[in-house]
């Protein structure tokens, strides 16, 4: 159950450039949450700005009763946010949200991350170490300053594959590339897992469709409460058993979403109806 | 100290109630808030049949607000009647229904299904939504419309009747009047102000339906002129809405000449905010000598002006 209260900041650690790791008490959070999901989180406890911002978790430490975010500063929420100094007091909802499904036994989890989108593969990776489940995270960005986690993922028993479009750091291109010509070596099942900008996310669902894999993405569209009444933060999904796409709310129905069964933008209906039932479970 | 006020034959333990379209059907708060704290909820908007709601994007943060065209998707009144209502009715609180319509048929139509369900304490009845193609504010914007979709509601039930008036008017109390006349129990005033965002890269605009309804602190001064305008037109009770956040925005329009107040934007920063405005408001009438919330009600000193509740007699009671 996600509670809403007062989540003072414990640690403030700057990654360079735009990003922060921010690590607020939160106990509900800490002891409940499950990878994938995510908290609605503000600074200070004032009406402004209007809304909170949701983020996935990065991490979290039940011993502390504590979570950590990955915060990019790009607005007004995220700049407030980052800018808290330890013992600040931030306004916090969680956790929220439908989690990653775990591989079922024997296959390997594939994390596609783009820039930003790694936040929730920490601490997926770090479930799946735990349950004893492979994982393998393809890491991308356009250069390595996108990537400031690259050096923090390790003792994950996460392979941590990254890739640059301008090749400053790991594989030149797309992340996409790497995860394309690993499928292609790699025999054996394997559960896709996305979080990224829409492209990317969309690029990873018709590669899953084409080699009939499950996939998962976290979508991520702006969102009002968190929990389901304002209905902000729908996004075009196709239920099983459905005749046509509903909208459903990210926040209770996803942000995790069967990739097969998103409708992304420019397309009319769900790969899954159109590809007669790939990916479908 | 008492806290509850009697708006249109509906009691409210406290005169907090949550917005229509900023509290879902109230239950998805179960376990996260003590329901039975508010005064009231009212529902997201319901037609007869479900609805798909406008295109995302559906929300854009605006400077001290929220812009929003989310387009009336629901459930329909039988879903919420038959699903939701029993789990509803469980938190000791006023339920009221925000009644929508295509036409004024479905008005009455979905107002009938609600005066046959237990459990429901009034209708508010929404003609001022401005992100819907037909019905909404075409009814709010027309006060003979308005009058014919309260009378055609007043028909059909004995629940309270509650229009919510939009803002996108020249002068509310002419629609105050036209709602009064048509037989409502009392008035919530304002829904949100049109208003239109655009992403200058693109060149559209940020919301999927185009424009949207404009809510939030930055529409709070708006808002009071308004109800304390309508609060002047009419005999019946007013509910004031519009960008409350805190003890001081609520009593804004408690002392404007409104018997109650809705909190909606505000629910999305912090939907424990009733507890902060409860102890607020408390502390406030304590600090002047009131052990009544109605005693607050209604007591504007404005320049020129006799005091509303000077008008209407002791209390401000209509």
């Amino acid at each position: 159950m996600p509670a809403n209260r007062i989540a003072p900041l414990l640690d403030r650690e700057s990654l360079g450039g735009a990003f922060v790791l921010l690590t607020f008490r939160h106990p509900e959070t800490a002891r409940e949450a499950r990878p994938g999901q995510f908290v609605m989180v503000k600074a200070g406890v004032s009406a402004e700005p209007p809304l909170r911002r949701p983020f996935s978790i990065l991490s979290v430490d039940a011993a502390r009763d504590a979570f950590t975010l990955f915060v990019k500063t790009v607005g007004p929420g995220s700049r407030s946010l980052a800018a808290m100094a330890p013992g600040d007091a931030a306004l916090c909802l969680g956790p929220l949200g439908r989690p990653f499904t775990a591989p079922p036994a024997g296959e390997e989890a594939l994390l596609v991350a783009g820039g930003y989108g790694v936040a929730p593969f920490r601490f997926l990776g770090e479930e799946l170490r735990r349950t004893g489940g492979r994982a393998r995270l393809f890491y991308g960005g356009r250069t390595a300053a996108d990537l400031p986690l690259l050096d923090r993922l390790g003792g994950l028993g996460l392979e941590v594959v990254p890739a640059t479009e301008d090749g400053g750091v790991g594989v030149r291109g797309l992340v996409t590339a790497p995860l394309e010509a690993y499928l292609d070596a790699v025999p054996g099942r394997a559960r896709l897992y996305a979080c990224g900008p829409e492209p990317m996310m969309h690029a990873v669902a018709r590669i899953a469709a084409a080699r009939s894999l499950d996939a998962e993405v976290s979508l991520d569209p702006w969102m009002g409460c968190g929990i389901g009444t304002c209905l902000a933060c729908v996004v075009r999904v196709q239920g099983e058993d459905e005749a046509r796409w509903k909208y459903r709310c990210a926040c209770t129905e996803g942000p995790v979403f069967d990739a097969a069964r998103v409708v992304w933008p420019g397309e009319d209906d769900s790969r899954a109806r159109r590809a007669g039932g790939a990916g479908a479970r | 100290m008492n806290l509850a006020v009697e708006v249109g034959g509906i009691r409210f333990k406290n005169p907090l109630v949550a917005a229509s379209g900023t509290f879902g059907y109230g239950v998805e708060y179960e376990g996260v808030l003590d329901l039975s704290r508010l005064g009231g909820v009212v529902s997201k908007g319901l037609y007869m049949e479900p609805r798909d709601g406008a295109p995302p994007p559906r929300i854009v943060e605006t400077p001290s607000g929220l812009l929003n065209a989310i387009g009336l998707q629901g459930v329909g009144i039988r879903a919420f009647v038959r699903d939701v209502l029993p789990r509803l009715r469980r938190h000791d609180t006023a339920l009221l229904v925000n009644v929508c319509g295509d036409s004024v048929e479905e008005y009455a139509e979905v107002a009938r299904v609600c005066d046959g369900a237990p459990g429901i304490a009034g209708l508010e009845v929404n003609i001022s939504c401005p992100n819907v193609k037909k019905g909404g504010m075409a009814f709010g914007g027309d006060p003979r419309m308005t009058h014919e979709v309260v009378a055609g509601v007043r028909a059909v039930t004995r629940l309270p009747v509650i229009p919510k008036l939009s803002p996108n008017v020249g002068d509310i109390a002419v629609f105050a009047r036209a709602a009064e006349e048509a037989g409502a129990d009392a008035l919530s005033c304002v829904n949100t102000l049109l208003g239109l965002a655009i992403d200058v890269e693109t060149r559209r605009p940020r919301l999927g339906f185009g424009t949207g309804g404009l809510s939030g602190p930055a529409i709070r001064p708006v808002a009071v002129r308004m109800a304390w305008q309508a609060a002047r037109a009419v005999r019946i009770p007013v509910i004031g809405i519009g960008g409350i956040a805190s003890a001081s925005d609520a009593l804004e329009f408690l002392i404007a000449g409104c018997r109650a107040v809705q909190i909606g934007t505000a629910n999305f920063v912090d939907p424990g905010i009733y507890e902060r405005i409860l102890a607020d408001l408390q502390t406030y009438l304590e600090r002047h000598g009131m052990d009544d919330v109605n005693a607050v009600v209604g007591t504007l000193e404005y320049p020129g002006l006799p005091r509303p509740c000077d008008e209407r007699g002791p209390g401000g009671l209509a």
